[in-house]
């Protein structure tokens, strides 16, 4: 080897690793589902590739809100099928901000996963837009708002708008609008596909982000297998088969329960809106998707209003995704230590703030104009707040006041800003709209916020609890076999049960994607027992 | 760490726990499947889930009366049923000199199955209203690639022909082969004839199902009215 630095394909090619890579144990331990996050993002994309190919089956473009009504209502478990791929893909973008944010806070943005962590960046834009399409397909009220916000920003690009416009969204009739929604659908999905080899397989070469302790808090942090690491298989498969059934089991089971529920809020609720033609449409309030609530929000300040909507995606959604774009190379530290990154993690805790802040906002006041002052108010006080605490933690983490391992005072912190944000807000309608439903909010939220505050403070000055040895406890072998068959035994009965009962109606179908769901749970639990059992893990 | 060492008394018990394991996946994949499979089979009940019984209307959207339809007409006369898309002829027999020719009840062989239907026979005042679908039932071709050609003398007695690979059925004998390559007859649309007021009704299919359908009542919207099913003559 020559001291030339080798660009990543030479050392692919030059230097074959073993693929899958054996992982440390404290991986598949209690707390190590933070190291899975990437992989059960995995689960569920597969999850909504299945049920995207079935919705293929009976998609009409010309008839694009009566063929998912049908699908919904006339089809045998249409209804299933069509809320988990909804709930799926927030799943999916759920898990996808706490893999970013999880890779923000532990550094795993540095050398040597730069390229990483830009691929992930490319397949978070590319999965918000696949939602974006996928959201706006099903021809309901709520799809054509969407639909018109998502025509106005294309539109507004400079030069090459109109153009724009027409490569997403078609000629201008709906025939054409639903036949170029449902084909970038399909398209971004490939492209996701694609990168996520790309990127999957760079996390293989780069090796898992290793704990703080291993890495010693310095990058390059690379996992090395010092002997002792378990065989992929079984230990690492089994493991990733208990992830898949849990995570489908919850996917399926949330819509499912949310479908039986009566009148489940606009935002959450798994099924489409009335048609655009309905005498009922004017009733419904105009929500984009929760997931791109933020950017809704900020097509309403005053200051954006004067700028058009192109601009304000920009400023809101585009800067913040430039900074991540750039963070590899702006934070070049050693340092994978918070207390020594205290932009990094600052910037990390208000983007989140701001994010989740005006996500509210726009639940709370769809459409209303919000003069430039409150906008101004909201963006500084939090972020001024969450840069002063961030220093003067970081600081007494560096002087040893602090203690070590207190990194979740940053989620405190976090927690308390947004809450008190909320609270704030809730104190706002309840004044203006006395409800139950302001009044429970605010007293909850106020209640949160006040202990995050204590826990805050706690962490700062004191009162250590001192960590308890965790420690595995393993029952006795019988109880395993016992609880093992009593699981099965479940499993059984409520396989029957979703077997003979008949899918004539919405709601027998959502009882049967409980039932579903819970063996998918059971057999999640099963295979836990099973580690422990056989492989003591 | 590993203080569950597996040893030889642990291997029935580690067998008992695999076969619980493969059972439990066993059981997801199952219960899966049922949604999956029933999901994608084509349903009929969305649609409509009996044949139903319409009146035959002009295009104006009169009643058809016997003397609408001509004997022998060398165009082709189309309505739909029982979906949009499954056109059916109707025919009114004659004889070379266009005279009225009573159409029996007959048994129709079906060569594909070895097995035999009884086709309904003629309708009408004369007994000569016959119909049938019009989709080939060799590879499905449709009007006018096949159509009714009219009888010319007394050793050609009219007979639909399909242009695409020359199927021949008589519509006489209940639509049956003449000539393959089909070797299915056409299905027979079943009509009603009421003498009180000169109206004709189709009610049911009989024979092979139709081309291209898993079920008569399925692959297709249903007729925009649930009362009528209009007769149109095609390229006018």
């Amino acid at each position: 080897m020559s001291g030339k630095k080798e660009s990543m394909i030479e050392k692919i090619m030059n230097d074959p690793q073993p693929i899958p890579r054996k992982v440390p144990d404290y991986m598949r331990k209690k707390g190590g589902g933070w190291y899975w996050t990437g992989a059960m993002i995995m689960v569920v994309f597969i999850y909504e590739v299945l049920t995207g190919l079935f919705l293929l089956f009976f998609y009409e473009p010309t008839n694009a809100y009566g063929s998912t009504e049908n699908f919904l209502n006339n089809t045998p478990f249409g209804s299933i099928i069509i809320t988990t791929h909804l709930y799926g893909a927030y799943l999916m973008i759920g898990l996808i901000y706490v893999h970013l944010l999880r890779n923000l806070f532990v550094g795993a943005y540095k050398k040597p996963r730069e390229f990483q962590w830009l691929t992930g960046l490319l397949l978070l834009v590319m999965t918000l837009g696949v939602a974006f399409f996928g959201y706006s397909m099903s021809g309901d009220v709520l799809s054509y708002d969407a639909t018109d916000v998502g025509r106005g920003i294309a539109a507004g690009v400079p030069f090459i708008g109109t153009s724009l416009r027409g490569l997403f969204f078609g000629n201008g009739t709906d025939t054409s609008l639903f036949l170029y929604m449902r084909g970038w659908h399909i398209v971004l999905t490939v492209g996701i596909g694609m990168l996520f080899l790309i990127h999957f397989f760079m996390a293989e070469y780069n090796t898992i982000m290793p704990s703080g302790e291993d890495s010693k808090f310095k990058a390059p942090a690379i996992d090395k297998d010092d002997g002792t690491y378990k065989a992929w298989y079984p230990f690492n498969m089994v493991y990733m088969t208990q992830i898949l059934f849990l995570v489908f089991g919850v996917l399926i089971i949330i819509p499912s329960i949310l479908a039986l529920l009566p009148g489940a809020p606009t935002l959450f609720s798994p099924f489409p809106q009335v048609s655009p033609s309905s005498p009922l449409a004017a009733s419904v309030p105009s929500y984009p998707p929760w997931f791109l609530l933020f950017v809704y929000k900020a097509l309403d300040f005053t200051m954006v209003q004067g700028i058009g909507p192109f601009w304000g995606t920009v400023i809101f959604a585009g800067f913040p995704l430039v900074y991540l774009f750039l963070l590899p190379y702006l934070d070049r530290k050693e340092s994978l230590r918070i207390r020594d990154r205290p932009v990094t993690v600052s910037f990390g805790i208000i983007g989140t703030i701001y994010m989740i802040g005006l996500s509210i906002w726009g639940a709370l006041t769809p459409g209303a104009a919000i003069p430039d002052e409150y906008v101004l108010l909201f963006f500084f006080v939090p972020g001024a707040l969450v840069f002063l605490i961030s220093y003067y933690a970081a600081k007494l983490m560096r002087d040893q006041k602090l203690q070590e391992g207190a990194e979740k005072i940053y989620l405190s912190i976090g927690v308390t800003g947004v809450a008190s944000f909320g609270s704030g807000i809730l104190i706002l309608s309840s004044l203006a709209s006395p409800s139950p439903l302001h009044l429970i909010g605010m007293i909850l939220l106020l209640m949160v916020t006040a202990i995050g505050m204590a826990v805050t403070y706690a962490m700062i000055f004191g009162i250590r609890i001192k960590d308890r040895e965790i420690q595995f406890k393993p029952m006795k072998k019988s109880s395993y076999t016992v609880t093992a068959g009593g699981f099965t035994m479940a499993a059984i009965v409520i396989f029957i049960e979703i077997s003979i009962m008949p899918i004539n109606s919405v709601f027998n179908d959502s009882l049967y994607g409980i039932g579903l769901g819970l063996i998918f749970l059971i057999v999640g639990a099963f295979i836990r027992l099973y580690r422990a059992s056989i492989y003591g893990e | 760490m590993s203080n569950i060492s597996p040893g030889p008394d642990d291997e029935g018990r580690r067998t008992f726990l695999k076969m619980m394991g493969v059972l439990g996946v066993g059981l997801v994949g199952a219960g899966a499947l049922r949604g999956v499979i029933q999901n994608l089979l084509p349903s009929t009940s969305n649609v409509v889930s009996a044949f139903p019984t319409l009146i035959l209307i002009s295009g104006s959207g009169s009643p058809i009366k016997t003397g609408d339809i001509t004997v022998n007409a060398p165009t082709v006369v189309l309505f739909q049923y029982p979906l949009e898309n499954e056109p059916n002829f109707l025919l009114r027999l004659g004889d070379a000199n266009n005279n009225d020719k009573a159409i029996e009840s007959v048994s129709v062989s079906v060569p594909a199955t070895g097995k035999s239907f009884q086709s309904p026979g003629g309708v009408g005042p004369y007994r000569s209203i016959v119909a049938s679908s019009a989709i080939c039932q060799h590879l499905g071709c449709d009007p006018p690639e096949i159509r009714f050609h009219p009888p010319s003398d007394a050793s050609f007695p009219g007979l639909v022909h399909c242009d695409c690979h020359g199927s021949t059925y008589d519509p006489s004998k209940g639509f049956a082969v003449v000539t393959g390559p089909t070797t299915q007859p056409l299905p027979n649309a079943i009509l009603s004839y009421d003498s009180t007021n000169d109206t004709y009704k189709v009610v049911n299919m009989v024979g092979p199902t139709i081309y291209g359908h898993s079920n008569d009542l399925s692959g297709g919207n249903q007729l925009p009215s649930k009362t009528t099913t209009t007769v149109l003559v095609q390229g006018s």
